[in-house]
């Protein structure tokens, strides 16, 4: 079974926010939650900017699922990260637990109230029934279920941002990087636990 | 019961969740094998792989899975608004409504990327936010009132302006967002009111570039494409930041850097382009020329340029020389501070990795001396050959999505479609054209001397209006003035923009968005007097996306953008709006003497996008706008996985719909696509090239400017001709008595004789004459001549650095003074030298010592009110701000995110935050020129008509720029002027 | 808070040296030191410079406003007693999900245990000598009420908290996820908005009781003699034994206070604290302990106050307690109430009230 994962590509990304309202208008995400933000490490900086869109990463030992009070997360076959909005409490746990600052609330917190936690569904949907009126209202499209990729990886200006099977990706990265002969170093999941997590594909470039 | 539906949660009870999605999968996924996962994911241009030669399988198309729904569910093909790139989506629509958007893969120019704005179309089928109904300013207040009442108010006043001071006191301004096909009947409709006061936004976008360019080869647009600077070995972006505001070019410029393409960045701004560069060189605004000068310089010195090129293709480059000799290293540095060494590297760069080419926008454009500028960078290109070559060319990146097609067939005050100037001539051309008499158009105007003056232009409508009568070169000031889809906070001088707008007798916004100049017209300005007979009309105008329409992008393809959806609210289509409009005002039947009508919203009648497009066709044959019928586009845009990325070309198939063979033509058949749609030219995707035959989109320089020039040749010298051509040396453009002479008038049938005798290439209708020339000669109908590095009709006839007229450097003001001052120019004076010179002697340098520059970001566009009504892009930038250097900052006590004012010398001070960052030198600031709707620190929000305000509003930054335009085409100075920044205290 | 920042408003530029024109900035050839441009001039397309810094954790550029939207990934952090730093997130994931809960439940089951023990080996403590008949006004309605608010909100509190912590391992399984999901989620609701309720409460209950819990001269040997847990007399107590001054100091007050204030900073009610996910870790940790441990208290408290104490339970009921229960537990007590100095009603009676129900 394919492993969805990310991978977004420093060497290309531009900060447009492609990505960013693809999610939006995709997913009907409202303001003030960002399932996808760009961020830009050393603006201005010359000869150091970089620039990195990051959403939830799916992670394998998701730190989210692990501490959500009631458990509302899952894991699809494919490695996709998803959640029971029915469920969720919006107690905020999941978001000082990820890493990544995926976790978003429609609301500020005030007494506790966030509503239901919303984040990246890697276009996968929720636990109702695929492309179904609920699903769509409550996570979004499942584009997955459709057979297409990620929204905001499909219409990345630069196709910086590369989803969907990690194995795939793994290898596109690693062909352009040979292209380039340099620079294999990116922005996945091994960013922020050290390492490649599972059997699936390590986003480092290599193959495992 | 709905956590079952999907089994419990993942973790304890894996199997359930998985199953039931591995079973939708397993239908879903079989089709997203690796080859469909690299489409769709666009990725086989990034790896490397030419997209082309993968196999294409037939996507999953939208419509195929739609949600459990019955609804009806249609694809249509658009293409996006926003800029010239011209990326394609596909908008899914259902039951009417515009409830998804996706990418389009095939797209040979975006391959399904896009940017923030492209990826957020979709809000265009909510339109929150948008301008519903008709409205109209009542004592301070917009009203709601009927279209029968606006149209027939509006109708009358106008009338009324045309009899008491004559139809030059209205001024149309156009714009670059409507198709071509509205844009050209929008000449028409300003041309039978009787009036050259018509323009759009391309004067203060690419004027400069446009006469500049065209001027020096033939053609003021962009050489090559997008897609074609894969094939560069270099690049250089010189005042254009691409990633931010062509982002999807970026797709094809990061593709060729990895595979060994550098890039060189100059640019006063460390930007997001500037990141992705090899070399960044940092120059101070206003001086490219010396900059550009400093690597021919160089180039010279190491004979590196193209000597022989520069001999069979290039006249004049001797006079360029000995300027470039007055600008050794030194004076390079102390004029642009960028050292030797890095001027040399760039140089070198670009002359050991040919083909090499050069980008360049808006920083080049937009200044006193952009015409020069613009030219400088020509100039570098014909010195290294590069010019003419796959891989090479001046990629000038257009800006609105149709600034290229609007300019080419739009509201201009100079010239009539096409290009053809105002003589008599082209005036019977188009008169002809348009199957209207050319007496009755010329008793519209006031005299033939009007009818063929240039106008005004969009840049100085304000003076226009407030100048003194006695020194403006036309009747009356101008009293009424029509916005048709341009924002008023794009335009210099807002201060004094406000002072006209309140002196108008009419002022009618016709624009999906009109509530920026609203705002600014509702809002009251202490102790400033209002014309109490002023009357203010909002016309809902409909979108690109409920209509349809050809647009042309920056690489002059042409593509047809399907309707999406029927008008929403009361919006009506500009066409409907000009026909409309015209019958009230006694010109409906001449407008659409030759179109046909059909019925639009509300089963009203409007011409048709298809035969507008055909008149077009019809009359366009400067610049090639006759070969692509709407049903050639239309083929095209359903077949865009036929045509090659790299080349653009459509190695073979055919539209399953029509049976049209596309083999050999180019996408979207970018202009010149010569002679009749039949004729099968497949358009030109790179200019000037001798090495393709003219039938397959080759060509030459243009013979423009006569044939000798006091004794030297201008024509191309002996070897240069297109590949397949009959004459193998420069000849001058073709015309009937050239083709006789040739002994090629027989080539032509009787019926093309009969409608070619007396004509030249641009003026038989027939089209025989460019037919016999492409076809059966192998020639270039406008001739084969040398492209001019000397300019002699522009007023520095080789590119001469000046000054800004507002300038931090007195030193260098006095050592490069600007023009001197001109008395009537584009119908208004103009002034140079007296601004410098008092602002040289009031010594402004001191109290506003920082360099001004704006520009744009990704998330919005233009005036913004459209981008900062969508929520999706609004969001990301929520409020206006100005770059300022850490250590400007520091010296002023500024942080990060607080208020600061930024005040400039007409008095204006802005209130926007600080974004504290090196982008910027220490002596230069940076807004974003894409805010509205705060004013001096006033937030105008209670000025807006109800409903229609956007979501982000913000200080605009041309509320406080300064006075400044091109000595040629009248461009403003948005690029370079001066202001202080101090903290805020409220 | 919500500018588009290039770094927290604090701080006015990036760290990185502005540069110069074009040219990388050279400040070092330690390559553990070198920035990006240094290290793309000497390996080209080589990024560890910018990998290290996002591994830092700091604020960058992102256009978006929003407090953390220009973080990548949290800082590194290591709370008390993990070996190693991790990324904050992580750790407090670990932290929480390991030692917290482990805490959590050691010190509940810890006090349930001392609670049957108390039960079952010493038995409920009851009255040596029958009751006289003749009652005292311990506890006023005002202090009742007060006490009442306090009790509820925190049980209300300690249930739906340790539903949170614990519910996923001992109730879910039994509920499934809807009915868990749903109970939690009021209760969740209910914690949020009890929680500032039993804070003031404890404040009122602070000024009405402090009085009488400063510490005496009696409350060592009381403590030292185990409040006569282990046979004997028990030792002498005023109003309140010094078992009673230490849950009134170090629970009511002490982890009342704790909890109060991270319980606020967790509801996001307190002005001027930046909302950031490092602080919300922090305050939740904190939160935690001082829940668990005042939950631990409560219990053993609770079970004094009810079926551990013969006639405690009266007093908090009523108000009223017999003479004998007085002179037992609280001898000095009942001598100043017996010598006057306190009266033996302290409520004034209205007119229309119901007597008091004292044979006095
Ligand atoms: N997102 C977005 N995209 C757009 C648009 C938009 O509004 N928003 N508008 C479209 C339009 S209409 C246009 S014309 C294009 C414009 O596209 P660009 O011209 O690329 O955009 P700008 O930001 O105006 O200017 C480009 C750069 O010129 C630099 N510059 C300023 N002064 C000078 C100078 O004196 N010399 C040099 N060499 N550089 C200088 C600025 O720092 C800036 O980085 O973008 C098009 N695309
Ligand atoms: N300081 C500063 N000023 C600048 C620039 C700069 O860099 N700095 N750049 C200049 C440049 S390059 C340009 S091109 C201009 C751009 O500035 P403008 O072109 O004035 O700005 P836009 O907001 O794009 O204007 C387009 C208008 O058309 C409307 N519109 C869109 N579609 C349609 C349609 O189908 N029909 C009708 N009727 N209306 C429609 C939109 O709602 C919008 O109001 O600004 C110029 N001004
Ligand atoms: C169901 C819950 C509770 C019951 C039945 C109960 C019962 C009692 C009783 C009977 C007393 C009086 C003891 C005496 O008279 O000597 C008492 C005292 C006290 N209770 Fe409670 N209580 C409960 C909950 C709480 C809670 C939740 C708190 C605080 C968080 C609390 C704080 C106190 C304090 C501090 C005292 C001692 C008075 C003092 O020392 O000032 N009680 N409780
Ligand atoms: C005194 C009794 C209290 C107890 C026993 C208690 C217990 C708990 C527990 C166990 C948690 C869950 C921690 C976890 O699942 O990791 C929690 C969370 C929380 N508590 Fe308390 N708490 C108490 C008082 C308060 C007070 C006084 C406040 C507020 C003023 C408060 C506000 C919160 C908040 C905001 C949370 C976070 C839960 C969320 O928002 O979803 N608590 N508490
Ligand atoms: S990125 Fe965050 S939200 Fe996504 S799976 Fe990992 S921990 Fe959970
Ligand atoms: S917010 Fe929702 S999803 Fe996140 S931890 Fe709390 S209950 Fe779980
Ligand atoms: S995968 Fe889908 S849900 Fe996730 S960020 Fe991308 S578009 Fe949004
Ligand atoms: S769309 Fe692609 S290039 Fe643009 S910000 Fe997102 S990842 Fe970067
Ligand atoms: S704005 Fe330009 S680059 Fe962005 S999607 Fe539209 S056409 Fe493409
Ligand atoms: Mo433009």
């Amino acid at each position: 079974m394919a492993r969805m994962k990310f991978i977004c590509d420093s060497e290309r990304c531009i900060e447009c926010n492609s990505c960013a309202t693809a999610c939006k208008n995709e997913n009907e995400v409202p303001w003030g939650v960002n399932r996808r933000r760009v961020v830009t490490i050393n603006d201005g900086v010359v000869g150091q900017e970089k620039t990195i869109s990051v959403a939830c990463m799916h992670c394998s030992d998701a730190p989210c699922m692990a501490v959500c009070p009631v458990d509302c997360f899952y894991r699809t076959d494919e490695g996709v990260v998803l959640h029971n909005k029915d469920a969720c409490i919006g107690c905020g746990y999941c978001a000082y637990a990820c890493p990544f600052g995926a976790p978003q609330f429609p609301s500020k917190g005030t007494f506790g109230l966030r509503g239901k936690m919303d984040k990246c569904t890697f276009c996968a949907g929720g636990p109702e029934e695929n492309g179904s009126q609920a699903e769509f209202e409550k996570y979004g499209r499942n584009r997955l279920a459709e057979g297409k990729l990620p929204a905001c990886a499909e219409m990345c200006s630069t196709k910086a941002l590369l989803g969907g099977d990690g194995d795939v990706v793994a290898e596109i990265f690693r062909t352009r990087v040979i292209h380039r002969g340099k620079g294999s170093e990116v922005w996945g999941w091994g960013t922020a636990y050290g390492k490649a997590p599972n059997q699936g594909a390590a986003p480092t470039g290599k193959k495992s | 019961m709905l956590l079952t539906r999907k089994g419990q949660s993942g973790q304890r009870s894996p199997d359930r969740f998985s199953s039931s999605l591995t079973d939708s999968l397993s239908r879903a996924l079989p089709t997203m094998d690796r080859r469909t996962f690299l489409k769709r994911s666009g990725i086989g241009i990034g790896a490397g792989i030419a997209v082309s030669q993968l196999n294409l399988i037939q996507e999953a198309g939208a419509a195929d899975d739609k949600p459990a729904g019955k609804a009806k569910v249609e694809v249509r093909r658009t293409v996006c608004t926003h800029c010239s790139v011209g990326c394609a989506v596909d908008a899914v629509v259902e039951n009417g409504v515009w409830t998804r958007q996706e990418p389009v893969f095939d797209s040979p120019i975006n391959l399904g990327a896009h940017c923030a704005k492209g990826a957020a179309l979709r809000e265009h089928g909510h339109g929150e936010y948008r301008l519903k109904y008709p409205m109209k300013l009542v004592n301070g207040k917009y009203q709601r009132i009927s279209w029968d009442q606006a149209l027939n108010e509006i109708s009358a006043r106008m009338l009324d302006i045309r009899k008491t001071s004559g139809p030059d006191a209205m001024f149309f301004v156009g714009s670059s967002k409507h198709s071509n096909e509205q844009s050209a009947l929008l000449r028409k409709f300003v041309s039978f009111f009787g009036t050259n006061n018509t323009d759009h936004q391309a004067r203060i976008c690419h004027s400069t570039t446009v006469a500049g360019v065209a001027n020096t080869w033939g053609y003021g647009a962009m050489t090559n494409s997008y897609n074609d600077m894969q094939n560069a070995k270099a690049i250089m972006y010189i005042g254009s930041n691409a990633a931010e505001a062509h982002p999807v070019s970026m797709l094809h410029m990061l593709h060729a850097k990895e595979n060994g393409t550098k890039i060189i960045v100059v640019d006063p701004r460390y930007t997001r382009t500037a990141a992705k560069s090899d070399q960044y060189i940092r120059i101070r605004s206003g001086s490219d020329i010396p900059y550009l000068y400093g690597m021919l310089y160089h180039i010279f010195q190491n004979g590196w340029e193209d000597k022989k090129y520069i001999n069979d293709r290039v006249y004049g480059m001797d006079k360029v020389r000995e300027e470039v000799m007055k600008w050794p290293p030194d004076k390079v540095e102390e004029a642009c501070g960028v050292p030797e060494a890095e001027v040399k590297k760039a140089a070198e760069t670009m002359a050991m990795n040919r083909p090499s080419s050069v980008v360049w926008c808006m920083g080049q454009t937009q200044h006193t001396i952009g015409n020069a500028m613009v030219r400088a960078s020509c100039i570098l290109q014909l010195a290294l050959g590069n010019v003419g070559i796959s891989g090479g060319g001046t990629n000038i990146f257009r800006g609105h999505d149709n600034v290229q097609g609007a300019t080419d067939v739009g509201p201009n005050p100079d010239s009539l479609p096409g290009y053809y100037g105002l003589s008599t001539g082209a005036w019977k051309h188009w008169a002809a054209v348009w199957g209207v008499d050319y007496e009755w158009i010329k008793k519209q105007y006031p005299s033939q001397a009007l009818m063929e003056k240039s106008g005004t232009t969009v840049s100085r409508w304000i003076d226009a209006v407030l100048e003194k009568n006695d020194l403006i070169d036309q009747g009356p000031n101008v009293r009424g003035l029509v916005f048709w889809g341009h924002a008023p906070n794009s335009q210099t001088r807002g201060l004094e923009m406000k002072k006209a707008m309140d002196k108008l007798d009419l002022l009618v916004v016709i624009d999906p968005y009109p509530s920026a100049t609203a705002a600014m017209a509702a809002m009251k300005v202490d102790g400033q007097q209002l014309n109490p007979n002023r009357a203010v009309y909002l016309l809902p105008a409909a979108t690109q996306f409920e209509t349809a329409g050809s647009v042309t992008a920056s690489n002059r393809s042409l593509q047809w953008r399907e309707r999406v959806i029927e008008p929403l609210f009361e919006s009506r289509t500009d066409q409907m709006i000009m026909y409309q409009l015209a019958e009230k005002l006694g010109f409906g039947k001449e407008l659409v003497a030759k179109l046909k009508l059909v019925p639009g919203k509300g089963g009203m009648m409007e011409p048709e996008p298809e035969s507008m497009l055909r008149e077009i066709n019809r009359g366009t044959w400067s610049i090639g706008y006759t070969g692509q019928s709407p049903e050639r586009l239309k083929a095209h845009m359903r077949n865009m996985h036929l045509f090659d990325v790299k080349t653009l070309k459509c190695k073979g198939g055919k539209d399953p719909l029509t049976g049209y063979d596309l083999t050999g033509d180019y996408f979207g058949l970018p202009w010149p696509c010569y002679g009749t749609p039949e004729l099968k030219h497949p358009g030109s995707s790179n200019l000037y090239d001798t090495t393709k035959h003219v039938m397959d989109g080759g060509g030459c320089f243009r013979a423009n400017f006569g044939v000798e020039r006091d004794g030297v040749n201008l024509l191309a010298e002996d070897g240069v001709y297109s590949v397949g051509s009959d004459i193998t040396t420069g000849y001058p453009e073709f015309d009937h008595v050239l083709l006789k002479k040739l002994g090629w008038w027989d080539d032509l049938t009787e019926e093309e004789k009969k409608a070619a005798e007396g004509k030249n290439w641009k003026t038989d209708l027939s089209g025989g004459i460019q037919r016999v020339c492409l076809k059966v000669h192998g020639v270039h109908p406008f001739g084969n001549a040398k492209a001019r590095a000397l300019v002699w009709n522009f007023p520095d006839p080789v590119p001469l650095h000046r000054e800004p007229l507002y300038s931090t450097r007195p030193d260098m003001v006095v050592k490069y003074p600007t023009h001197d001052d001109k008395m009537s120019f584009w119908r208004l004076p103009t002034l140079y030298k007296s601004v410098q010179q008092k602002n040289l002697e009031a010594k402004l340098h001191e109290k506003f010592p920082i360099i001004l520059t704006s520009g744009r970001l990704v998330e919005y566009e233009g005036g913004g009110e459209e981008t900062r009504s969508n929520p999706w892009l609004a969001e990301l930038q929520q409020d206006a701000f100005v770059e300022i250097n850490p250590k400007a900052a520091a010296d002023r006590g500024i942080r990060n995110g607080e208020y600061v004012v930024v005040a400039t010398p007409t008095g204006a001070r802005l209130k926007v935050k600080a974004l504290v960052t090196p982008r910027v030198g220490p002596d230069t600031a940076f807004m974003p020129f894409h805010f509205s709707g705060w004013w001096q620190g006033k937030d105008l929000l209670a000025d807006y008509p109800e409903g229609a305000a956007p979501i982000v509003r913000g200080e605009a930054v041309n509320t406080a720029t300064t006075y400044g335009y091109d000595s040629v085409t009248m461009m403003q100075e948005t690029k370079t002027t001066i202001c202080n920044i101090e903290r805020f205290t409220a | 808070q919500d500018v588009k920042t290039a770094t927290p408003a604090q701080s006015p530029a990036p760290q990185a040296p502005p540069p110069a024109a074009g040219v990388p900035n050279v400040e070092s050839v330690d390559i553990l030191k070198q920035n990006q441009a240094e290290r793309s001039r000497d390996q080209p397309g080589n990024n560890a410079p910018v990998w290290r810094e996002v591994k830092q954790g700091e604020r960058h550029y992102s256009s978006l406003p929003g407090l953390e939207s220009g973080v990548l990934i949290q800082p590194k952090a290591r709370f008390l007693g993990q070996d190693r730093a991790l990324t904050a997130g992580e750790a407090w994931r670990q932290y929480r999900n390991g030692p917290l809960t482990l805490f959590g439940a050691g010190v509940i089951l810890a006090a349930l245990l001392a609670v049957a023990i108390l039960y079952f080996v010493f038995g409920k403590i009851r009255n040596k000598e029958p009751p006289t008949g003749r009652s005292i006004e311990r506890f006023t309605v005002v202090e009742r009420t007060v006490h009442w608010t306090v009790a509820l909100s925190f049980v209300t509190l300690a249930v739906s908290g340790l539903i949170m912590l614990f519910g996923r391992y001992l109730l879910l399984p039994l509920t499934g996820h809807m009915l868990f999901g749903w109970l939690t989620y009021a209760l969740k609701t209910v914690h949020n908005f009890v929680g500032p309720v039993f804070a003031v409460s404890i404040i009122v209950f602070f000024v009405l009781y402090v009085r009488d819990n400063f510490p005496a001269r009696e409350d060592m040997r009381w403590l030292l003699r185990f409040g006569g847990l282990f046979g004997g007399r028990e030792p002498s107590a005023g109003r309140f034994n010094a078992g009673e001054k230490i849950w009134f100091w170090g629970g009511l007050v002490l982890l009342g206070l704790i909890i109060s204030v991270s319980g606020f900073v967790l509801d996001m009610l307190v002005p001027g604290i930046v909302y950031s996910r490092s602080n919300m870790q922090l305050a939740h940790i904190v939160h935690l302990v001082g829940t668990t441990l005042m939950a631990a208290g409560a219990i053993g408290h609770i079970y004094l106050g009810t079926i551990g104490m013969e006639g405690a339970y009266d007093a908090m009921r009523h108000g009223y307690v017999d003479d004998t229960w007085a002179k037992e537990h609280h001898d000095l007590w009942y001598e100043q109430v017996q010598s006057g100095e306190i009266p033996r009603v302290r409520t004034r009676p209205r007119p229309g009230d119901a007597p008091a129900p004292i044979n006095a």
